[in-house]
């Protein structure tokens, strides 16, 4: 969904640090979304932990760059990690490429899958999120 | 005629002593990294002769050729005319910003510094639970890369100097703001005076910094030459430790050393490392390009902040070196090498990069 030059899919549940979250199966899918990869920058590594690490609701568990820039990506719910995508080892720019498809970062088996609904969803939320965060760090 | 460009007025002797011959293209970690000849020392000389031939303007068009140098000096160390390449370049880099033609990297690396405290702009440096700007005999002077990257090696370092009984205060510090010089740019005076002033409150003779180019600009800037005029002694770490003894303990693992640049080729220190890790390494082996003819990690110059891509590239071929030393730690002494080259790392690689501070004191915490 085109929200405010950004593609923001209305589908997606949403940390508030920028990173979409989405269902499949038993396990959450992870990745950075469209407004916080055009504010990085070209990335340039990605912090990938070992499958089992255990990870923590609005904890860090890993850690994005660009040039100078470091993101810290905290857990968006309680779990542990099931995968990462190994291709960002060697190509961490599929995140700038193709955040919602190929750049995804994370698979999370979360401890309790309701959890989920404590995320921003859908387009009122996601665009009142959005708006706020374009006039702090884009304006 | 005279020259158009600063530059030009102050280096078209050394430009002219280019004879072509390449030799910088076989260690220019730019080139290594993109196989680029503009990128390379041979290209910026050949670019900038046309520039003071009055061929081509300085303009946007060279902000790549002459944004994209870590300035490590690999080039300068192997010309056999001698030309001082990094010193052109900055020079260049000057002229440029001058006529508003400047990597946006850069312009906002002045911004940043002139609204922050450091080059992250970041808020939240690591929590070193010490006191800050007591009187005291030495300052550990931190750097940004230690406060807001490399905070493990930071505590490290306290720990160490704790351990040696050295009785040092932190300061309210700021940005040493010397990479500004080699962006175009100038030193922030109002970081350099602060700086200044929170090191000569202390009353301390000497200030021990973990950074190289900290090391760098307090040992040598103009911005920071009264604490020089005052007595006060720059150290880098690795010469305080290299006196030092720590017990007899040793590591069994396999090491090697990465010499950073701003260490090494810029400040002649190769050494005082070495006899630092030997006291607790026998195993120590050297990687193909060592002491002055190390290869760049790549993060210097403003590279990491303009091209990470082509950096992060330029420590991949460090890293391979050391790799193929079959050694189980690289050792450094310098917080950007160390985020580099392991930004550079596969999970498939089982090396380990360390600052050498951080590893000692591990050993010795293990010891007690």
């Amino acid at each position: 969904m085109e929200m405010k030059g950004y593609n923001m899919p209305e589908d997606l549940y949403y940390e508030e640090n920028h990173y979409w979250v989405k269902p499949e199966g038993d396990l959450l899918v992870m990745g950075m979304d469209d407004f916080a990869q055009r504010l990085a920058g070209e990335i340039v590594y990605v912090q990938l932990p070992e499958d089992g690490k255990e990870i923590k609701k609005g904890k860090k568990f890993a850690k994005v760059e660009s040039g100078k820039w470091l993101g810290k990506v905290n857990g968006p719910v309680d779990g542990e990690i099931a995968a990462v995508n190994e291709e960002l080892e060697e190509n961490p720019g599929l995140i700038n490429s193709d955040c919602y498809g190929k750049g995804w970062m994370f698979k999370i088996k979360p401890a309790d899958p309701a959890q989920i609904e404590e995320l921003i969803k859908g387009a009122a939320a996601i665009e009142a999120w959005l708006t706020a965060d374009i006039e702090k760090y884009a304006s | 005629m005279e020259a158009k460009y600063d530059f030009a007025r102050k280096y078209r002797k050394d430009i002219l002593l280019c004879s072509r011959c390449g030799y910088c293209q076989a260690v220019c970690p730019c080139f290594g990294a993109t196989l680029r000849p503009s990128l390379n020392a041979r290209g910026k000389m050949l670019l900038l002769k046309e520039v003071m031939d009055g061929e081509i303007p300085l303009s946007d068009e060279l902000i790549e050729t002459l944004f994209q140098c870590t300035t490590c000096g690999a080039c300068h160390e192997n010309c056999p005319s001698g030309v001082d390449v990094p010193k052109i370049i900055k020079a260049a880099r000057k002229d440029m910003v001058h006529i508003g033609s400047c990597h946006p990297a850069f312009t906002g690396m002045n911004k940043v510094l002139s609204e922050h405290t450091n080059i992250y702009a970041e808020t939240d440096p690591a929590d070193l639970d010490r006191e800050r700007g007591r009187k005291a005999p030495y300052v550990y002077f931190v750097g940004c890369v230690g406060l807001y990257r490399e905070e493990d090696a930071t505590a490290a370092a306290l720990a160490l100097l704790d351990r040696l009984e050295v009785d040092f205060t932190l300061v309210d510090e700021v940005c040493c703001s010397g990479v500004l010089e080699d962006v175009g740019f100038n030193l922030n005076q109002n970081l350099t005076s602060k700086n200044v002033e929170a090191i000569l409150a202390t009353g301390a003779h000497t200030v021990i910094t973990s950074c190289p180019y900290c090391f760098r600009t307090l040992n040598g800037k103009a911005e920071y030459a009264p604490l020089r005029e005052a007595g006060v002694k720059i150290l880098h770490i690795s010469q305080f430790l290299a006196d030092q003894d720590f017990n007899g303990v040793s590591t069994g693992k396999k090491v090697t050393y990465h010499d950073p640049c701003d260490l090494g080729r810029h400040c002649g220190i190769y050494e005082e490392p070495r006899a630092t890790i030997r006291k607790f390494a026998p195993n120590f082996v050297e990687m193909e390009h060592h002491h002055a003819k190390s290869l760049c990690c790549g993060s210097g110059g403003g590279a990491r902040g303009a091209y990470p891509k082509n950096s992060v590239a330029m420590a991949k071929n460090r890293l391979a070196e050391a790799l193929a030393t079959e050694a189980d730690v690289l050792l450094t002494e310098c917080g950007s090498c160390v985020h580099n080259l392991s930004n550079a790392k596969l999970r498939s690689q089982k090396i380990r990069i360390v600052n050498t501070v951080e590893f000692l004191n591990e050993l010795l915490e293990d010891a007690d």
